[in-house]
C-alpha cells in the first residue's frame, strides 16, 4: 500500500517516489500536486499505475503525473512519459482509445453584452448544425476514399476543400496534419466507423461551449493571443471518435501477443501492449496513431466549420468571423527532442491526458505567438470555468507538458446515485447557462461534483511553472453531443 | 443476476456471471450495453422501422480472455456502424478460441455514453470451484 510517507517533497507543487521503491522501476516517479491534493491521489490506483509507467523500456528521466490525474488502465490519465526512440518502446495503451482527444478554441470580436440577445438562437443553431452520431440532425457519410484523404491530409485537406480558413492550419498543433500518417496502417473497420462521424462531438465529457473571457491574468500574452475581457469565445472538446477507438482496439489486439511472445517485454499490465518503437509493427502503429490524430483534427475543424455556419446564420453574413486561437491534443504520441544528461535525445513523448505546452521561442509555435509561448486550452467540468494557459521555459522539466482538464474524483455510477441529469441541467440554468442536449442520458455523470476543482489543478501547474494562467473562461451556453 | 456494475473512477467496470461460458459472454454483452445506457428503440414505433436486427459474428482469438475482449470489440463495431444494440446471441460454435453466432437486437435509440473499447486491464475470467458457474470482470473505456 502506497502512502504519503513513500513520497519525497521536491517542492510545494512536486512530489517524487524514488526508483528504489519498486525493483522494476527504471526511473523515479513524479507527481505535480499540492499537499492538499496529494491525499486524494491515494483514493484510486493513480500512483501504482504511474509507477507501472516508470517500468517502460526506454523511459527517460521520470514518469510524470499531472494534478488532474486519475486511475485509468496501464498508466493513469494525466501521464507523461518520454521514451527513447532508439531502443525504447511505443505503447498504444499509454496513448489510449481516444487518440487526439483535444481542444479547439475559436475567438470572436464580440462581447458578452453584444451576443446576449442572440445567445439562445445561437446555441440552438449550433446544436442543429453540428451532427450527432445517432441519426439526429445532419447526416454525413463519406466514402473510404474520402476518409483516406482526411487521414493523410488532416486540417490542410479540409481547408483546401473550403471547410475553414488558411490560418486554421497554423493555429493548430502540428498544423493539423502529422506527416507520417499512412492509410494502409488503418484497418477497414476503423475507416468504416469513421465514415459517418466526421464533424460529430461524441458523448461523455465531450462538449461545445460558448464562453466569455471572465478574467485576464497576463495582459501581454492575452494581447498576443487576441483576447479581451468579456470576449465571447467558443470551445470544442472531442477526439477521433470511433475511428480512433478502433485503431487502438486493433493494435492492442495485435501487440499484446507480440509483446509477450515475440519481443518478450515484461510489463506490469497487459494493456500497455508495447513493442519496440523502431520495429516494423511499432512504426505501423505510430503511423496509424498519426492518421487517427489527423482524423481528430479534421473532426474539430469540421465542427468549427458548422459552428461558423451557425454563427453567420444567426448574426448575419456580415458578422465578424470566428478566428481559431489554437487546437491542442491531450492523448497523443509525438517525436520530440530534448537535451537529457548533456545529450540531445529523440523521444516518443506519450501524453495520455496531458497537453503539450511549448515555451516562448519554440519554432513549432505559430509566429504570432512565438514571443510569448504556445496557447494551452484547459476545459473544466461541465458548466465550470475553463482556462487558457501559456507554455513556459521552465516546463522543460516536464517535457513541456501540462494538465488537460479537471480529472474525475467520483465514478459515473456514484454521480448517477447522487444527482439526476435534470438537477444538473437545472443547476446550470439557474446560473444563467443555456444547456442544449439531445437527452438527459449521460448528463448526471458529468456533474461538476464528479470532478476535481479545475481551479486547484490549474493553480498547481501555474505555481509549478509548467504553464502560466492567461485567461479564465466561463460558459454562457453548453452544447452536448449524443 | 447477469452482471453488476463495479465502482471505477472514470470507466465502466462490470462483473459478469453465467451458468455456461456462452451465457457469460451473452451477459457480458448485455452488461456492456446496459452499463453505458444504450437504449433500444421500442418495437412498432416510428423510429424502430420493423425493430429487429440480426448480425452474424465470427471471430477467433488466442485464448479465452482475449476471446471475450475480441467478442465485445466486434459487437461494438457492429453496433456502431449499424446503429444497433444487441440483447441476445445464438451460438453456432463456441470453443476457447473461436466464436460463431448470430446476434439479435434492435435499432439504437440513444446512448448514455459511447463505449470506446473493451480493455484487457484487470481482465479476469474463471470458473468457480464449487458450482462451476462462470464469472468475469472487465473494464470498458467510456
Amino acid at each position: 500500500m502506497i502512502s504519503k510517507k513513500d513520497f519525497r517533497k521536491i517542492n510545494d507543487w512536486l512530489w517524487g517516489i524514488p526508483k528504489s521503491f519498486r525493483p522494476d522501476m527504471r526511473v523515479p516517479a513524479r507527481i505535480y500536486v499540492s499537499e492538499k491534493m496529494l491525499e486524494e491521489v491515494f483514493r484510486d490506483e493513480s500512483v501504482p499505475q504511474l509507477i507501472n509507467g516508470t517500468t517502460l523500456p526506454g523511459i527517460m528521466k521520470y514518469g510524470i503525473a499531472m494534478p488532474d490525474c486519475h486511475e485509468g488502465y496501464s498508466v493513469p490519465i494525466g501521464f507523461v512519459g518520454a521514451i527513447r526512440t532508439s531502443d525504447g518502446i511505443i505503447s498504444p495503451g499509454a496513448c489510449g482509445f481516444d487518440i487526439n482527444c483535444g481542444m479547439k478554441l475559436l475567438k470572436s470580436e464580440y462581447s458578452e453584452k453584444e451576443i446576449e440577445p442572440h445567445l439562445e438562437k445561437l446555441a440552438s443553431e449550433i446544436q442543429k448544425e453540428v451532427p450527432s452520431g445517432l441519426g439526429r440532425g445532419r447526416q454525413i457519410k463519406l466514402s473510404i476514399g474520402e476518409i483516406d484523404r482526411i487521414l493523410e491530409g488532416g486540417v490542410p485537406y479540409l481547408v483546401e476543400k473550403g471547410y475553414g480558413e488558411k490560418e486554421d492550419i497554423e493555429n493548430c498543433e502540428g498544423n493539423g496534419k502529422l506527416e507520417w500518417a499512412d492509410v494502409s496502417s488503418v484497418s477497414n473497420y476503423a475507416k468504416n466507423r469513421g465514415r459517418d462521424q466526421v464533424g460529430t462531438l461524441g458523448s461523455g465529457n465531450h462538449f461545445l461551449e460558448v464562453q466569455k473571457v471572465q478574467e485576464l491574468f497576463d495582459e501581454k500574452v492575452a494581447k498576443a493571443f487576441g483576447l479581451f475581457k468579456d470576449q465571447v469565445v467558443i470551445m470544442i472538446h472531442c477526439g477521433s471518435r470511433g475511428l480512433g477507438h478502433q485503431v487502438c482496439t486493433d493494435y492492442l489486439r495485435e501487440f499484446i501477443p507480440l509483446m509477450t511472445r515475440k519481443y518478450k517485454i515484461p510489463v506490469p499490465d497487459r494493456e500497455f501492449a508495447c513493442v519496440p518503437f523502431n520495429s516494423s509493427e511499432g512504426q505501423r502503429y505510430f503511423a496509424a496513431m498519426a492518421s487517427a490524430a489527423n482524423y481528430a483534427w479534421a473532426n474539430r475543424q469540421m465542427i468549427a466549420h458548422f459552428v461558423r455556419k451557425a454563427w453567420n446564420s444567426v448574426l448575419g453574413e456580415k458578422a465578424s468571423p470566428l478566428v481559431a486561437l489554437y487546437d491542442v491534443a491531450h492523448n497523443i504520441i509525438k517525436k520530440e527532442k530534448y537535451n537529457i544528461d548533456g545529450k540531445e535525445t529523440e523521444v516518443a513523448l506519450h501524453r495520455k491526458g496531458a497537453t503539450r505546452a511549448f515555451p516562448p521561442g519554440h519554432p513549432e509555435i505559430p509566429e504570432r505567438y512565438r514571443e510569448v509561448g504556445q496557447p494551452v486550452l484547459i476545459p473544466g467540468s461541465m458548466g465550470t470555468a475553463s482556462y487558457i494557459l501559456v507554455g513556459t521555459k521552465e516546463g522543460e522539466e516536464a517535457f513541456f507538458s501540462t494538465c488537460h482538464g479537471s480529472g474525475r474524483t467520483m465514478s459515473r455510477h456514484e454521480a448517477m446515485r447522487r444527482v439526476s441529469g435534470q438537477e444538473v441541467v437545472k443547476s446550470l440554468e439557474s446560473k444563467g447557462i443555456i444547456v442544449k442536449c439531445w437527452s438527459l442520458r449521460g448528463i448526471a455523470e458529468e456533474a461538476p461534483m464528479a470532478y476535481k476543482d479545475v481551479e486547484q489543478v490549474v493553480n498547481v501547474v501555474h505555481q509549478a511553472g509548467l504553464s502560466k494562467k492567461v485567461a479564465r473562461l466561463v460558459p454562457l451556453a453548453v452544447i452536448k453531443g449524443e | 443476476m447477469k452482471y453488476e456494475i463495479l465502482e471505477h473512477k472514470a470507466d465502466l467496470k462490470i462483473r459478469v456471471f453465467g451458468k455456461t461460458r456462452e451465457e457469460l459472454f451473452e451477459n457480458a454483452m448485455v452488461g456492456m450495453f446496459e452499463g453505458a445506457q444504450y437504449e433500444p428503440s421500442s418495437a412498432g414505433t416510428r423510429e424502430s422501422k420493423g425493430g429487429k436486427a440480426k448480425r452474424e459474428i465470427k471471430i477467433s482469438s488466442l485464448d479465452l480472455p482475449s476471446l471475450l475482449v475480441d467478442f465485445l470489440s466486434e459487437v461494438l463495431y457492429l453496433s456502431e456502424v449499424n446503429r444497433e444494440v444487441y440483447q441476445k446471441i445464438q451460438f453456432k460454435k463456441f470453443t476457447e478460441k473461436e466464436i460463431e453466432g448470430i446476434l439479435s437486437g434492435k435499432k439504437l435509440k440513444g446512448i448514455g455514453v459511447i463505449i470506446k473499447g473493451a480493455t484487457y486491464h484487470g481482465l479476469d475470467i474463471h470458473q468457480k470451484l464449487g458450482d462451476k458457474f462462470w464469472e468475469a470482470t472487465i473494464l470498458f473505456d467510456i
